[in-house]
Protein backbone atom coordinates (compact mmCIF):
# COMPACT_ATOMS: atom_id res chain seq x y z
CA UNK A 1 0.00 0.00 0.00
CA UNK A 2 3.01 2.43 1.46
CA UNK A 3 4.51 1.58 -2.36
CA UNK A 4 1.71 2.54 -4.09
CA UNK A 5 1.32 5.51 -2.36
CA UNK A 6 4.89 7.16 -3.20
CA UNK A 7 4.68 5.84 -6.82
CA UNK A 8 1.61 8.13 -7.42
CA UNK A 9 3.20 10.85 -5.74
CA UNK A 10 6.10 10.46 -8.19
CA UNK A 11 3.11 10.73 -10.77
CA UNK A 12 1.93 13.54 -9.66
CA UNK A 13 5.48 15.23 -9.52
CA UNK A 14 6.28 14.36 -12.78
CA UNK A 15 3.17 15.57 -14.24
CA UNK A 16 3.31 18.55 -12.42
CA UNK A 17 7.42 19.43 -13.79
CA UNK A 18 6.30 18.18 -17.11
CA UNK A 19 3.69 20.72 -17.20
CA UNK A 20 5.70 23.65 -15.99
CA UNK A 21 8.24 22.74 -18.35
CA UNK A 22 5.93 22.95 -21.15
CA UNK A 23 4.99 26.39 -19.72
CA UNK A 24 8.57 27.75 -19.59
CA UNK A 25 9.39 25.85 -23.13
CA UNK A 26 5.93 27.77 -24.45
CA UNK A 27 7.31 31.37 -23.10
CA UNK A 28 10.64 30.95 -24.62
CA UNK A 29 9.28 29.98 -27.61
CA UNK A 30 6.52 32.95 -27.96
CA UNK A 31 9.36 36.13 -28.59
CA UNK A 32 7.67 39.68 -28.07
CA UNK A 33 8.20 40.84 -32.12
CA UNK A 34 7.10 43.89 -33.27
CA UNK A 35 4.01 44.26 -30.23
CA UNK A 36 4.35 48.06 -29.87
CA UNK A 37 2.68 49.45 -26.82
CA UNK A 38 0.21 52.18 -28.31
CA UNK A 39 0.47 55.23 -25.52
CA UNK A 40 -2.28 57.50 -27.06
CA UNK A 41 -4.59 58.48 -29.80
CA UNK A 42 -4.97 61.91 -30.39
CA UNK A 43 -7.49 63.42 -32.63
CA UNK A 44 -5.33 65.76 -34.79
CA UNK A 45 -8.03 68.65 -34.39
CA UNK A 46 -7.32 68.42 -30.75
CA UNK A 47 -3.94 69.59 -31.34
CA UNK A 48 -2.94 73.34 -31.83
CA UNK A 49 -1.55 74.78 -34.28
CA UNK A 50 2.12 76.19 -32.73
CA UNK A 51 0.91 74.81 -29.32
CA UNK A 52 1.37 71.17 -27.60
CA UNK A 53 -1.30 68.69 -25.89
CA UNK A 54 0.65 67.50 -22.59
CA UNK A 55 -0.10 64.24 -20.95
CA UNK A 56 1.29 64.09 -17.54
CA UNK A 57 0.21 60.62 -16.38
CA UNK A 58 2.34 58.94 -19.39
CA UNK A 59 4.74 62.05 -19.91
CA UNK A 60 4.27 62.53 -23.21
CA UNK A 61 3.83 65.77 -25.35
CA UNK A 62 2.22 66.20 -28.24
CA UNK A 63 3.67 69.45 -30.23
CA UNK A 64 2.39 70.16 -33.56
CA UNK A 65 5.26 72.29 -35.01
CA UNK A 66 5.21 74.18 -38.81
CA UNK A 67 2.56 71.49 -39.57
CA UNK A 68 4.38 68.31 -38.67
CA UNK A 69 3.28 66.54 -35.40
CA UNK A 70 5.40 64.42 -32.97
CA UNK A 71 5.35 63.16 -29.60
CA UNK A 72 8.18 63.90 -27.15
CA UNK A 73 9.19 61.90 -23.86
CA UNK A 74 9.12 63.65 -20.96
CA UNK A 75 11.40 62.28 -19.25
CA UNK A 76 14.79 64.49 -18.92
CA UNK A 77 17.34 62.56 -20.08
CA UNK A 78 19.47 64.00 -17.32
CA UNK A 79 18.19 61.72 -14.37
CA UNK A 80 14.59 61.62 -15.18
CA UNK A 81 12.33 64.22 -14.31
CA UNK A 82 9.20 65.20 -15.76
CA UNK A 83 10.09 68.15 -17.67
CA UNK A 84 7.47 71.42 -17.75
CA UNK A 85 6.35 72.53 -21.16
CA UNK A 86 6.30 76.23 -21.65
CA UNK A 87 5.43 77.84 -24.94
CA UNK A 88 8.57 78.44 -25.79
CA UNK A 89 11.24 75.34 -24.54
CA UNK A 90 10.79 72.51 -22.24
CA UNK A 91 12.29 72.96 -18.59
CA UNK A 92 13.60 70.82 -16.20
CA UNK A 93 12.67 71.54 -12.60
CA UNK A 94 15.04 69.64 -11.49
CA UNK A 95 18.08 71.17 -12.37
CA UNK A 96 17.11 73.26 -15.00
CA UNK A 97 18.17 71.27 -17.78
CA UNK A 98 16.51 73.44 -20.91
CA UNK A 99 15.22 71.97 -24.28
CA UNK A 100 14.27 73.76 -27.30
CA UNK A 101 10.35 72.26 -28.48
CA UNK A 102 12.18 70.38 -31.21
CA UNK A 103 13.84 68.29 -28.05
CA UNK A 104 17.51 69.20 -28.58
CA UNK A 105 19.26 70.33 -25.55
CA UNK A 106 19.73 73.99 -25.00
CA UNK A 107 21.37 74.38 -21.47
CA UNK A 108 22.75 71.18 -19.49
CA UNK A 109 23.25 69.25 -17.22
CA UNK A 110 21.35 67.25 -19.65
CA UNK A 111 23.69 66.26 -22.87
CA UNK A 112 21.17 64.01 -24.60
CA UNK A 113 17.90 65.22 -26.75
CA UNK A 114 14.06 64.00 -25.57
CA UNK A 115 13.35 60.51 -26.55
CA UNK A 116 10.66 60.49 -29.49
CA UNK A 117 7.95 58.50 -29.96
CA UNK A 118 6.63 57.04 -33.32
CA UNK A 119 3.90 59.16 -34.00
CA UNK A 120 1.34 57.01 -36.50
CA UNK A 121 -0.72 58.92 -38.90
CA UNK A 122 -4.30 57.61 -39.08
CA UNK A 123 -5.99 60.24 -41.36
CA UNK A 124 -8.01 62.42 -38.58
CA UNK A 125 -6.17 61.07 -35.71
CA UNK A 126 -3.06 59.96 -34.81
CA UNK A 127 -1.60 57.13 -32.41
CA UNK A 128 1.79 57.60 -30.34
CA UNK A 129 3.08 53.98 -30.14
CA UNK A 130 6.14 53.24 -27.68
CA UNK B 1 36.80 -5.65 -4.96
CA UNK B 2 39.11 -3.67 -3.03
CA UNK B 3 37.44 -1.35 -0.35
CA UNK B 4 39.69 1.54 -1.04
CA UNK B 5 38.87 1.60 -4.77
CA UNK B 6 35.13 2.53 -4.09
CA UNK B 7 36.26 5.73 -2.57
CA UNK B 8 34.80 9.22 -4.62
CA UNK B 9 38.32 10.53 -4.43
CA UNK B 10 39.35 8.26 -7.04
CA UNK B 11 37.82 9.45 -9.50
CA UNK B 12 36.34 12.03 -8.90
CA UNK B 13 33.56 11.02 -10.82
CA UNK B 14 35.12 13.56 -13.71
CA UNK B 15 34.14 11.73 -16.64
CA UNK B 16 30.75 11.61 -15.47
CA UNK B 17 30.37 15.32 -14.96
CA UNK B 18 31.38 15.91 -18.20
CA UNK B 19 29.08 13.98 -19.58
CA UNK B 20 26.52 15.63 -17.65
CA UNK B 21 27.74 18.28 -19.00
CA UNK B 22 27.79 17.23 -22.16
CA UNK B 23 24.11 16.45 -22.16
CA UNK B 24 23.26 19.75 -20.31
CA UNK B 25 24.94 21.45 -23.40
CA UNK B 26 23.10 19.78 -26.13
CA UNK B 27 19.59 20.45 -24.49
CA UNK B 28 20.53 24.17 -24.28
CA UNK B 29 21.85 24.33 -27.26
CA UNK B 30 18.95 22.75 -29.25
CA UNK B 31 16.82 25.82 -27.83
CA UNK B 32 19.33 27.63 -29.30
CA UNK B 33 18.37 26.34 -32.31
CA UNK B 34 15.25 28.20 -32.68
CA UNK B 35 16.72 31.67 -32.56
CA UNK B 36 20.32 31.38 -34.68
CA UNK B 37 20.27 32.07 -37.93
CA UNK B 38 23.75 31.04 -39.75
CA UNK B 39 24.37 33.74 -42.18
CA UNK B 40 27.03 36.67 -42.29
CA UNK B 41 24.39 39.39 -41.86
CA UNK B 42 21.83 37.83 -39.51
CA UNK B 43 23.66 35.93 -37.15
CA UNK B 44 24.72 38.78 -34.83
CA UNK B 45 21.51 40.17 -34.86
CA UNK B 46 19.39 37.01 -33.93
CA UNK B 47 22.10 36.92 -30.74
CA UNK B 48 21.08 40.24 -29.99
CA UNK B 49 16.87 39.41 -30.25
CA UNK B 50 17.26 36.64 -28.47
CA UNK B 51 19.40 38.46 -25.88
CA UNK B 52 16.68 41.47 -25.55
CA UNK B 53 13.54 39.55 -27.27
CA UNK B 54 13.67 36.16 -25.74
CA UNK B 55 12.09 35.39 -22.20
CA UNK B 56 15.09 33.39 -20.46
CA UNK B 57 17.42 33.84 -23.61
CA UNK B 58 20.22 35.30 -21.97
CA UNK B 59 19.94 33.14 -19.12
CA UNK B 60 20.08 29.99 -21.87
CA UNK B 61 23.16 31.56 -24.05
CA UNK B 62 24.78 32.48 -20.55
CA UNK B 63 24.44 28.85 -20.02
CA UNK B 64 25.47 27.18 -22.92
CA UNK B 65 28.77 29.35 -22.75
CA UNK B 66 29.49 28.34 -18.90
CA UNK B 67 29.26 24.69 -19.90
CA UNK B 68 31.32 24.47 -22.71
CA UNK B 69 33.57 26.13 -20.29
CA UNK B 70 33.08 23.70 -17.31
CA UNK B 71 32.94 20.83 -20.29
CA UNK B 72 36.52 21.23 -21.50
CA UNK B 73 37.75 21.94 -18.05
CA UNK B 74 35.78 18.50 -16.57
CA UNK B 75 37.18 16.84 -19.34
CA UNK B 76 41.10 17.76 -19.25
CA UNK B 77 40.80 17.13 -15.09
CA UNK B 78 39.56 13.53 -16.51
CA UNK B 79 42.57 13.20 -18.51
CA UNK B 80 44.63 13.98 -16.00
CA UNK B 81 43.10 11.66 -13.58
CA UNK B 82 43.73 8.87 -16.08
CA UNK B 83 47.31 9.90 -16.25
CA UNK B 84 47.66 10.24 -12.97
CA UNK B 85 46.27 6.79 -11.16
CA UNK B 86 47.40 5.02 -14.68
CA UNK B 87 44.36 3.87 -15.75
CA UNK B 88 45.53 4.27 -19.66
CA UNK B 89 47.59 1.45 -19.27
CA UNK B 90 47.20 -2.50 -20.06
CA UNK B 91 43.78 -4.23 -20.33
CA UNK B 92 42.48 0.03 -21.17
CA UNK B 93 44.71 0.98 -23.72
CA UNK B 94 41.52 1.27 -26.64
CA UNK B 95 39.88 3.46 -23.88
CA UNK B 96 42.73 5.52 -23.79
CA UNK B 97 42.48 6.22 -27.69
CA UNK B 98 39.22 6.70 -27.49
CA UNK B 99 38.91 9.07 -24.78
CA UNK B 100 42.09 11.49 -26.41
CA UNK B 101 39.35 11.38 -29.33
CA UNK B 102 36.64 12.68 -27.33
CA UNK B 103 39.31 15.42 -25.67
CA UNK B 104 40.21 16.75 -29.57
CA UNK B 105 36.80 15.87 -31.11
CA UNK B 106 35.13 18.33 -27.85
CA UNK B 107 37.78 20.95 -28.51
CA UNK B 108 37.22 21.10 -32.30
CA UNK B 109 33.41 21.21 -31.47
CA UNK B 110 34.10 24.41 -28.63
CA UNK B 111 36.24 25.86 -31.31
CA UNK B 112 33.16 25.66 -34.03
CA UNK B 113 30.96 27.17 -31.70
CA UNK B 114 32.88 30.23 -31.01
CA UNK B 115 32.42 31.57 -34.37
CA UNK B 116 28.59 31.50 -34.72
CA UNK B 117 28.18 34.57 -32.44
CA UNK B 118 29.37 36.58 -35.24
CA UNK B 119 30.77 39.08 -32.85
CA UNK B 120 34.34 40.91 -33.06
CA UNK B 121 36.07 38.85 -30.75
CA UNK B 122 34.61 35.50 -32.22
CA UNK B 123 35.40 36.61 -35.65
CA UNK B 124 39.28 37.15 -35.07
CA UNK B 125 40.11 34.48 -32.77
CA UNK B 126 39.00 32.07 -35.43
CA UNK B 127 40.53 33.84 -37.90
CA UNK B 128 43.89 33.51 -35.89
CA UNK B 129 42.88 30.27 -35.26
CA UNK B 130 42.62 29.34 -38.95
CA UNK B 131 46.19 31.05 -39.75
CA UNK B 132 47.57 29.14 -37.12
CA UNK B 133 46.46 25.79 -38.80
CA UNK B 134 47.73 27.19 -42.07
CA UNK B 135 51.27 27.11 -40.98
CA UNK B 136 51.11 23.31 -40.26
CA UNK B 137 52.27 20.74 -43.09
CA UNK B 138 48.55 19.87 -44.28
CA UNK B 139 47.51 23.14 -43.16
CA UNK B 140 46.05 24.54 -46.40
CA UNK B 141 43.77 21.53 -47.12
CA UNK B 142 41.86 21.55 -43.59
CA UNK B 143 41.50 25.40 -43.92
CA UNK B 144 40.27 24.80 -47.72
CA UNK B 145 37.78 22.45 -46.81
CA UNK B 146 36.86 24.52 -43.06
CA UNK B 147 36.95 27.71 -44.69
CA UNK B 148 36.36 28.06 -48.10
CA UNK B 149 36.02 31.72 -49.00
CA UNK B 150 37.40 33.10 -45.47
CA UNK B 151 36.06 33.14 -42.22
CA UNK B 152 32.92 35.06 -41.81
CA UNK B 153 31.89 34.30 -44.82
CA UNK B 154 28.39 32.25 -45.66
CA UNK B 155 29.84 29.36 -46.95
CA UNK B 156 32.44 29.04 -43.86
CA UNK B 157 30.11 30.13 -41.93
CA UNK B 158 27.61 27.56 -42.33
CA UNK B 159 29.99 24.53 -42.36
CA UNK B 160 31.16 26.07 -38.87
CA UNK B 161 27.28 25.42 -37.91
CA UNK B 162 26.44 22.09 -39.53
CA UNK B 163 29.62 20.74 -37.68
CA UNK B 164 28.99 22.12 -34.14
CA UNK B 165 25.39 21.56 -34.07
CA UNK B 166 25.64 18.18 -35.73
CA UNK B 167 28.66 16.39 -36.90
CA UNK B 168 30.53 16.83 -33.69
CA UNK B 169 27.85 16.04 -31.25
CA UNK B 170 27.01 13.04 -32.85
CA UNK B 171 30.55 12.01 -32.74
CA UNK B 172 31.03 12.91 -29.22
CA UNK B 173 27.87 11.15 -28.24
CA UNK B 174 28.84 8.06 -30.65
CA UNK B 175 32.36 7.54 -29.00
CA UNK B 176 30.96 8.37 -25.44
CA UNK B 177 28.69 5.37 -25.69
CA UNK B 178 31.41 3.33 -26.84
CA UNK B 179 33.71 4.65 -23.93
CA UNK B 180 31.32 3.57 -21.58
CA UNK B 181 30.41 0.01 -23.43
CA UNK B 182 34.40 -0.15 -22.99
CA UNK B 183 34.40 0.70 -19.18
CA UNK B 184 32.15 -2.19 -18.64
CA UNK B 185 34.24 -4.80 -21.32
CA UNK B 186 36.88 -3.63 -18.89
CA UNK B 187 35.51 -4.64 -15.63
CA UNK B 188 35.05 -0.94 -14.18
CA UNK B 189 37.12 2.13 -13.72
CA UNK B 190 38.82 0.93 -10.82
CA UNK B 191 42.14 -1.36 -10.81
CA UNK B 192 42.63 -4.99 -9.47
CA UNK B 193 39.22 -6.03 -9.55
Amino acid sequence: MEKLDRSRRKFIGALISLAAGFLLLGKFLSPNVGRKKTLLAVEKASIPVHGALVYRETRVAVIREAGEIYALSLVCTHLGCSVTVTPRELVCPCHGSVFDRRGNVVKGPADRPLMRYAVEDQGDRIVVAM
Amino acid sequence: MLKGSLKITYTFCLGGLAFTAFMLLAASGLLLLFYYQPSPEEAFHSILFLESSVWGGRYLRSLHRLTSHCFLALIFLHTLRVVLTGAYRKPRELNWLIGFALLCLSIFAAYTGYLLPMDQLSLWATQTGMELVNSTFFGRVVTGILVPDGVGQPLSLLRFYILHIMLMPLSVLLLSFLHFYRIRKDKGVLPYL
